[in-house]
């Protein structure tokens, strides 16, 4: 990265409000630096003298009793308008404020001009980091105390990695937000933890033991700043039942949702796609008609009743495959690929459907035709293209929801996965289980939206051009 | 030669658009779509019964051969439409009519569609007014045969014949009604004699019969529009969605589980569906308990009933109340901008980042289970859908000139939100809140059988399942049935939310 580059990241980024508290936090003592020089520079180079000399120039002039008799006159009328009565020196006060503020304007795009006109800039932060970062020494100190700062820079070179890395942060607040609701409803639940998981016979000794190894009996305030300690040190605590890491628990039991939720992916935008494509061009044929019929009862069907009727005839009545999850059979798998798959293939045939049929009618496919494309070209490269957008989002919402575990699936077929752990652990309750799961799917969503806003502009030259002026 | 292959080639496209004004012909004919769904139903579910009767025989071949019988009926009714509307006439004949009448009674072996067509095949003129009053008729008609069923069990709740007598009164009413329909609301304005009769149907709404309710308003709208050129604006989005026919299934089965579940009051016994009758433990199907018994001896098909008041409750409650709360914060953010919509926004992410199923999971594992805390937690989690939702609708027309016009009046930031914002920007919400209420039906019954959503001795649907899973190998009906209600409810409000979505639609106007 060249050192250009990195001024004009540093101008462009110090001219936003959010972006300059970036710059202080991440890089303090350079900015401390720059803005010292800043301080000590204004008001003494030679805009500052330009600036001095035409402010006697125009003082001199009849400007300032022009701006102020234009202000007064503006300010009566609005009373009048309004029918607003206020004293003569309401009225006057608040025009001279109109007047001053008008003179300053004029007198600074004056001085920009003439100053323009000799050579000279005003001095900005941008101008002092410039000339600071030109020299070696303090380059290298630079880099070396605030390289934070330096690594986000480098994000922002690029557009798409400057906007990820916006969503990013924005991720972080959000989840601990989501920390901080989930924990507030389960602090202000009725229920004491230590009886649920000691019984109701223990006695007061060891419920004052459990609490204190748990840090229950400390206030709310030091309890949920533990709860974010956890969630920066991603070690999200132990559960009350078994004493066990929660995270190592989740990560046994994420391969098992991954395959799940990968072989249902599978099924449903094997079924999905085409039948969506074939419904749109052949809108209102029977084809249509009874794929958005199944689409919509798939929609309709709860997952365990489906699940519950695979079992009845695949596995009850013929036995062609086994009713419960083999981690080693693969062929346990089918049906609650099936089962997912129907559910999400649903939404996203009507997904591709809808989508495929308002871009249909555009002048932009008729020309594709006109110029003779073949068919099966315009469908899949020139409408399914443009209509990609809203399936993609539903695809991606399907995908997250189910990583998170489809706790109603896995207990049907009894597959161990993180949804039924959760269930099968607020039973108890297990809160810091609860908890632990709410915030780890909360992150596999935000991640996959992510995803998705990202992959939008890989697949939409439209939003990549949006992207660049970002 | 040429010529001849010319001839050729005009006939075929002759002929091509001769097959499309005929399907724009069929397509728009309102007896042809009623019929040809009734036959198609009928004749799956003859095939259905056929296939029972081969297995279990008796009173199976005589369902079979009155739904076959009414399946050859409707089925050559179609074609005589199809037939007379693309024939030369391009009217159906007075014969053809009369085939309607016979299609009338099926309605009394639960084949509503048949019904709708025979209503909808003899007569000519139809307006709006006269589809309701059908709509109406039948909800009542229905709800007396779903009572009749409990005459075959060994008692039936005491006051049952006082709710046979009413619903048996309002269906004479709903004659009346209909024949008063035919008379006075065929001009532009109902007859002034029309309006006792109106009264009659919006007191309807106290039996849940919904359709006679929009009839009784329909016509007190119209009677009291002041500007007869100008169409009043609900009654014509009203008109649009009955010119969808699944859109109408949907709407019948609500509104039917509504009324039913207010009918079920009284001409259903509370204690069969609740209390133990180890007699008759398990029991199959049969005329007594037509979806059996479970492992208590409770009856299945009562617990369904009863279970279709819990599952409507929870799903509106659950819908509408985030969707008031959603809805305004959503209003708001858009309305104020910058800071407020900034911070409002903010934390609706928070709340957006849980999935719904898991926010009530927390929610039931810190209060425990109960159908309240079912709905609490069910409608948290609808919220910020819903503020999304108004949110960007009100973006939209909180920029358009009559805002503007309003503001400039010196109208307040209240009154330009609820008076003119809002209303202008409910269509999408509307829309929203009945697909919501069917995928709020489907997460209580998946939380239900989880064990954690309504409470389980309380006959809901969910509840009927887990308890039916059980016995999955033995007794595979308790399970059946009542996912088959799930569906059929879900599906019901889907297909309505979907014809709600078309009539509301902008374009269309």
């Amino acid at each position: 990265m060249s050192i250009k580059k990195i001024k004009d990241t540093f101008a462009r980024m110090y001219r936003n409000s959010t972006y300059r508290l970036w710059l202080w936090v991440l890089g303090f003592f350079t900015v401390l630096v720059t803005f010292i020089k800043y301080k000590g520079m204004k008001g003494k180079d030679k805009f500052a003298s330009i600036k001095a000399d035409l402010r006697k120039e125009l003082e001199a002039t009849t400007l300032q009793d022009e701006l102020f008799a234009a202000a007064l006159m503006q300010v009566r009328k609005k009373n009048e308008y309004f029918n607003k009565t206020v004293s003569e020196a309401e009225t006057e006060k608040q025009a001279k404020e109109i007047a001053v503020k008008n003179f300053e304007t004029i007198l600074h795009d004056k001085a920009k001009i003439a100053a323009e006109m000799q050579g000279v800039n005003e001095v900005t932060m941008a101008a002092c980091f410039a000339e600071l970062i030109d020299n070696k020494a303090f380059l290298l100190f630079s880099l070396v105390l605030s390289f934070p700062m330096y690594i986000v820079m480098v994000l922002f070179q690029n557009p798409i990695s400057k906007y990820a890395t916006d969503r990013m942060v924005m991720m972080i607040f959000v989840l601990f937000g989501v920390v901080w609701l989930v924990f507030t409803i389960l602090y202000i639940s009725p229920m004491d933890p230590a009886l649920n998981i000691l019984g109701q016979t223990a006695t007061q000794e060891q419920v004052d033991q459990f609490n204190r190894i748990y840090g229950l009996d400390q206030p709310y305030l030091t309890q949920l700043l533990r709860q974010f300690r956890n969630l920066i040190t991603l070690d999200l605590g132990n559960s009350y039942q078994g004493n066990e890491r929660i995270i190592g628990a989740l990560a046994n039991k994420f391969p098992i949702t991954l395959e799940v939720t990968f072989w249902s992916m599978v099924v449903s935008l094997g079924i999905a796609i085409p039948a969506g494509i074939i419904s749109a061009i052949k809108q209102y044929s029977s084809f249509d008609y009874i794929a958005m019929f199944f689409a919509l009862l798939g929609l309709s069907i709860p997952n365990f009743w489906l699940g519950l009727m695979l079992i009845l005839s695949l596995s009850i009545k013929t036995g062609i495959l086994p009713a419960t999850y083999q981690p080693a059979n693969n062929l346990t798998l089918i049906m609650p690929a099936i089962v997912l798959g129907t559910g999400m293939s649903a939404s996203v045939a009507r997904m591709t459907r809808s989508s495929m049929l308002e871009v249909k009618n555009s002048d932009y496919i008729l020309t594709a035709r006109a110029k003779g494309l073949p068919e099966n070209k315009v469908v899949l490269k020139h409408i399914l293209g443009n209509a990609m957008i809203p399936i993609v989002t539903t695809i991606g919402a399907q995908f997250g929801g189910m990583l998170g575990g489809s706790s109603v699936t896995e207990k049907v077929f009894n597959i161990n996965g993180i949804g039924s752990y959760i269930v099968e652990r607020q039973y108890i309750p297990d809160i810091p289980v609860v908890l632990a799961g709410v915030v780890y799917i909360s992150f596999v969503v935000s991640i996959m939206n992510l995803v998705v806003d990202i992959l939008y502009a890989v697949i939409d030259p439209r939003i990549k051009s949006r992207m660049k002026n970002y | 030669m040429a010529n001849k292959e010319m001839t050729k080639e005009m006939a075929q496209k002759q002929a091509l658009y001769q097959k499309k004004v005929n399907k724009r012909k069929l397509s728009g004919s309102l007896e042809y779509t009623t019929a040809r769904l009734g036959w198609q139903v009928t004749l799956a579910l003859g095939v259905y019964f056929l296939f029972n009767a081969l297995t279990k025989g008796g009173v199976w071949f005589a369902v079979a051969g009155v739904y076959l019988a009414g399946f050859a009926l409707d089925f050559i009714a179609t074609q005589r439409i199809i037939k007379e509307v693309t024939g030369d006439a391009g009217e159906i004949s007075a014969t053809t009519r009369k085939l309607g009448w016979l299609m009338l009674p099926f309605v009394f072996v639960g084949d509503f569609f048949m019904f709708i067509a025979g209503a909808m095949l003899i007569k000519k003129e139809k307006n709006m007014e006269y589809q309701l009053s059908v709509y109406s008729l039948l909800v009542t008609i229905f709800i007396l045969v779903v009572s009749a069923l409990n005459l075959f069990k060994e008692y039936v709740a005491d006051t049952f014949w006082l709710g046979m007598g009413l619903y048996g009164l309002y269906a004479v009413l709903n004659l009346v009604i209909m024949s008063a329909v035919n008379k006075y609301t065929f001009g532009k304005k109902p007859d002034k004699k029309f309006l006792p009769y109106a009264y009659i149907c919006i007191a309807g709404l106290a039996l849940g019969n919904v359709f006679s309710f929009l009839l009784g308003i329909i016509a007190l709208g119209k009677y009291y529009n002041k500007n007869e050129e100008v169409s009043v604006e609900w009654i014509d989005v009203i008109r649009r969605l009955f010119r969808n026919y699944m859109s109408c299934i949907g709407m019948f089965i609500v509104i039917f589980l509504l009324s039913v579940s207010i009918a079920s009051v009284l001409t259903f016994d509370y204690d069969i569906a609740i209390s133990n009758n180890f007699s008759v433990r398990l029991a199959a199907p049969s005329l007594m308990y037509p979806f059996g018994c479970d492992q208590f001896g409770r009856c299945v098909f009562t617990r369904i009933i009863f279970g279709a008041r819990i599952s409507l409750l929870v799903g509106m409650i659950s819908t509408l109340a985030p969707c008031i709360v959603g809805g305004m914060l959503g209003a708001v953010a858009a309305y104020y901008g910058g800071k407020v919509d900034n911070i409002i926004m903010r934390i609706l992410d928070v709340l957006n980042a849980v999935p719904s199923i898991l926010l009530a999971i927390a929610v039931i594992a810190a209060f425990g289970t109960s159908t309240t805390n079912l709905i609490l937690a069910l409608s948290i989690g609808g919220i910020p859908g819903y503020a999304r939702t108004m949110r960007a609708q009100v973006m939209g027309v909180a920029n358009q000139e009559f805002v503007e016009a309003a503001k400039a009046c010196g109208a307040k930031d209240g009154t330009i939100i609820f008076r003119h914002i809002i209303p202008n920007s409910l269509a999408p919400i509307i829309v929203r809140i009945t697909m919501g209420m069917g995928s709020a039906v489907l997460s209580t019954s998946s939380l239900s059988y989880l064990g954690i959503g309504v409470e389980a001795h309380v006959p809901e649907w969910g509840n009927i399942l887990k308890a039916g899973s059980t016995f999955l190998e033995t007794n595979p009906y308790i399970a059946i049935f009542p996912g088959l209600a799930i569906i059929i409810i879900v599906l019901a409000f889907n297909y309505f939310g979907d014809g709600l979505r078309d009539a509301l639609d902008p374009k269309l106007k």
